[in-house]
């Protein structure tokens, strides 16, 4: 028997508390032909004619296009989305902008998603653009010179998921202040935060700044928010 | 050019730095901003814009500055608006929001889709039932859940009483910053009776979740039945009374009127949604857009109105209130008798019932508590309703477990508030309280 070997520790069987999982069963994948039998289908969202029209002009910029519960998703190239959007808008009278919004994907390739829901009013059609984005290389072509409404919705997408629209007009953040060096919604953020991220003011007139709004739950003991008074059967090492 | 304050915050050193830091880039932006009232203006002239000294420009030193907010009675909850001021008009507006930034679309990623309804309540506080009913929209459409006929004339008339309680706040707190004080102690009476049928029908006065996946919670009883029906005979004498007090009313009218202007154009290049843009002549609402519940099948007109300022979105709103208490009347009598649940465990709570007195229906219980409803890997689907301040609608995307993926919540207030910016401009700084009543944001759900 070697010397390391006689020394080492007999392993022992690890006795700690592991937290009971719960493994939830995926369902199927989508399919498309679920949409026949979707009873909050639509018909304002079928529009083979605006996807023939987009795949006319474009030609392989529309890379793909899927279909769930009667919507249609048009998946473009990220370099084309102000083209093709100019074209849905001068064209094809999609001139309402909705709403647009960004979406994580974590472990897949192309880490980002950014959507686009617009809606012509005179036709009363709508349409869902997509296009990813490689974690590498965040920026996107702003679609706001188009779509003027786009503007707070890339400033929230930019500030939510860090994602950069160029030749955005007043790519501040929306709702984060100015130097949180975080993006909050993608994936990695945890969910009560990171303590010190966000110095909060004192939470006494004369106290120190709140480094960690979630300090109990981040293990260690929270601030409190008042002065509490001194108690004679409090622990002392509790004041410390 | 106006010089940004000092800002007492920088006392904190470096420790605390984001405030100053904050404040700075608005007024950064404040100054860089090629603002509308610039825009009309350079019209007038040659077409170019003014390139003067600033001393020409503003010799005596006219200019300012002006913080409103974030706590202003008349903000409706906490908007700070940043203007620059020539004189009374408005020259430049920037408006600060996320101060009540609460992350819900983050929160969702971690709740099941049942567990984030009560959430959906405290987005717009003012009409809880609207944003339940699009959320469970939203999520059966996703998983393809249909929902028994009876539930969905029951989430159509709270749907409607909602917008009612909605627009008599928005009417009462309107006077208010009009100066009327007590239209909102009369707006706030027909509140109250609003929540007296909420109270009765789910058992909670302000943040109802009463509506659920699959269905709603509990049926109606015969009480509610009859509040119901006492509140719309009341409602329409008292509406009536209202206008008859307002419409011919000099200083409503003159205040209202010509202020806070938004051409149709305009409205559809911002984004507007809701009353906001209607008011100004587009005809588009979700109810006819694309029917959802049974929009479709009750008869009721949509107010439109041509001149787009506060006059013309109170008196589209009041109309509106007319045609929802018309569409309670008509839901009442066209309401089949029915379950109000869908009858698939997999799809729906069971009623409570079945899980007290039978095991499976405990079982059922416990499993859609733990697991929720399930939608299909890589599904994804957006459902808008027309919610009292416009078009709310959730994009869910799901990896198939029984939690969201993915929640993009698209709500009104955020994008009216986005067109007051411009709005604003070139108004006077007096009107900003009634500009801001009558676009009617809620910071609850523009914060998110």
């Amino acid at each position: 028997m070697r010397d390391d070997e006689r020394n080492a520790q007999p392993k022992q069987e690890k006795r700690e508390h592991e937290a009971l999982k719960f493994y939830y069963t995926p369902m199927d994948e989508a399919r498309a032909d679920d949409s026949e039998s979707n009873p909050h289908a639509k018909g304002a969202t079928r529009i083979p004619d605006v996807i023939k029209a987009l795949v006319d002009e474009f030609g392989d910029v529309v890379w793909n296009v899927e279909t769930y519960a009667g919507e249609d998703t048009v998946f473009v190239e990220k370099e084309k989305i102000r083209e093709v959007c100019q074209f849905l808008r001068d064209d094809l009278g999609f001139n309402y902008f909705s709403d647009c919004g960004g979406i994580d994907r974590f472990t897949e390739d192309e880490r980002y998603e950014m959507f686009y829901n617009l809606v012509s009013l005179e036709r009363g059609k709508r349409i869902r653009v997509k296009i990813r984005i490689e974690e590498d290389d965040l920026s996107v072509p702003s679609v706001t010179q188009v779509y003027r409404a786009a503007n707070w919705n890339e400033r929230e997408a930019y500030d939510m998921l860090g994602i950069k629209f160029d030749g955005h007009p007043d790519l501040r953040r929306m709702y984060m202040p100015e130097d949180f060096e975080y993006h909050p919604l993608r994936k990695e953020f945890p969910l009560l935060g990171v303590p010190g991220s966000l110095p909060l003011p004192p939470q006494t007139p004369e106290g120190e700044l709140t480094m960690d709004p979630f300090a109990a739950a981040h293990g260690s003991k929270p601030t409190k928010s008042y002065l509490e008074p001194k108690s004679d059967y409090a622990d002392d090492t509790d004041n410390e | 050019m106006a010089t940004a304050p000092q800002f007492p915050g920088l006392d904190f050193g470096d420790k605390f730095r984001f405030w100053p830091k904050h404040n700075e880039k608005i007024y950064e932006r404040l100054d860089a901003k090629h603002a509308w009232i610039e825009e009309k203006r350079a019209a007038e002239g040659d077409g170019g814009m003014a390139a003067t000294e600033w001393s020409e420009v503003d010799p005596l030193e006219h200019e300012m500055i002006l913080n409103m907010g974030p706590q202003h009675p008349a903000t409706h909850g906490v908007l700070r608006c940043v203007v620059k001021l020539d004189g009374e008009t408005i020259e430049k507006a920037v408006l600060d929001i996320g101060y009540l930034h609460r992350g819900i679309e983050k929160l969702a990623e971690s709740k099941t889709y049942q567990e984030f309804m009560p959430y959906t309540d405290r987005m717009d506080y003012l009409s809880p039932y609207s944003n339940n009913v699009a959320w469970c929209l939203a999520v059966e459409k996703l998983a393809g859940i249909e929902i028994p006929e009876r539930a969905e004339w029951i989430r159509m008339i709270m749907c409607e009483l909602a917008r009612i309680s909605s627009h008599c706040l928005w009417l009462g707190v309107g006077l208010m910053d009009a100066g009327a004080v007590s239209g909102f102690l009369w707006t706030f009476q027909q509140r109250e009776d609003i929540y007296s049928i909420f109270d009765e029908v789910a058992g909670a006065r302000f943040t109802v979740s009463h509506s659920r996946i699959g269905g709603v919670a509990s049926d109606l009883t015969p009480r509610s039945f009859e509040l119901i029906r006492a509140f719309c005979d009341s409602f329409k004498e008292e509406l009536a009374r209202w206008q008859k007090f307002l419409n011919r009313n000099r200083i409503w009218i003159e205040r209202n009127k010509d202020v806070g202007r938004i051409t149709k154009e305009e409205a559809i290049e911002l984004g507007m949604t809701g009353p906001n843009l209607r008011g100004s002549g587009v005809e588009y609402d979700i109810r006819r857009f694309e029917p959802y519940l049974k929009y479709d099948e009750v008869d009721f007109t949509i107010p439109i109105r041509e001149e787009g300022d506060c006059l013309a979105r109170y008196f589209l709103r009041l109309e509106e209130m007319e045609q929802s208490i018309r569409i309670i009347e008509q839901c009442l009598d066209r309401m089949p008798e029915g379950p109000v649940r869908a009858d698939d465990a997999k799809q729906a709570y069971p009623s409570k019932d079945e899980v007290y007195y039978s095991m499976e229906g405990m079982i059922h219980d416990f499993m859609y508590t733990d697991v929720g409803t399930q939608a299909p890997k890589g599904a994804n689907a957006y459902h808008a309703v027309e919610s009292p301040k416009g078009e709310l609608g959730f994009y869910l995307t799901s990896d198939g477990t029984g939690r969201p993926f993915r929640v993009r919540i698209n709500a009104p207030s955020f994008t009216n508030l986005q067109g007051m910016e411009y709005i604003m401009e070139g108004s006077l700084v007096a009107d900003t309280v009634v500009i801001i009543g009558s676009i009617d944001p809620v910071m609850g759900e523009a914060d998110k």
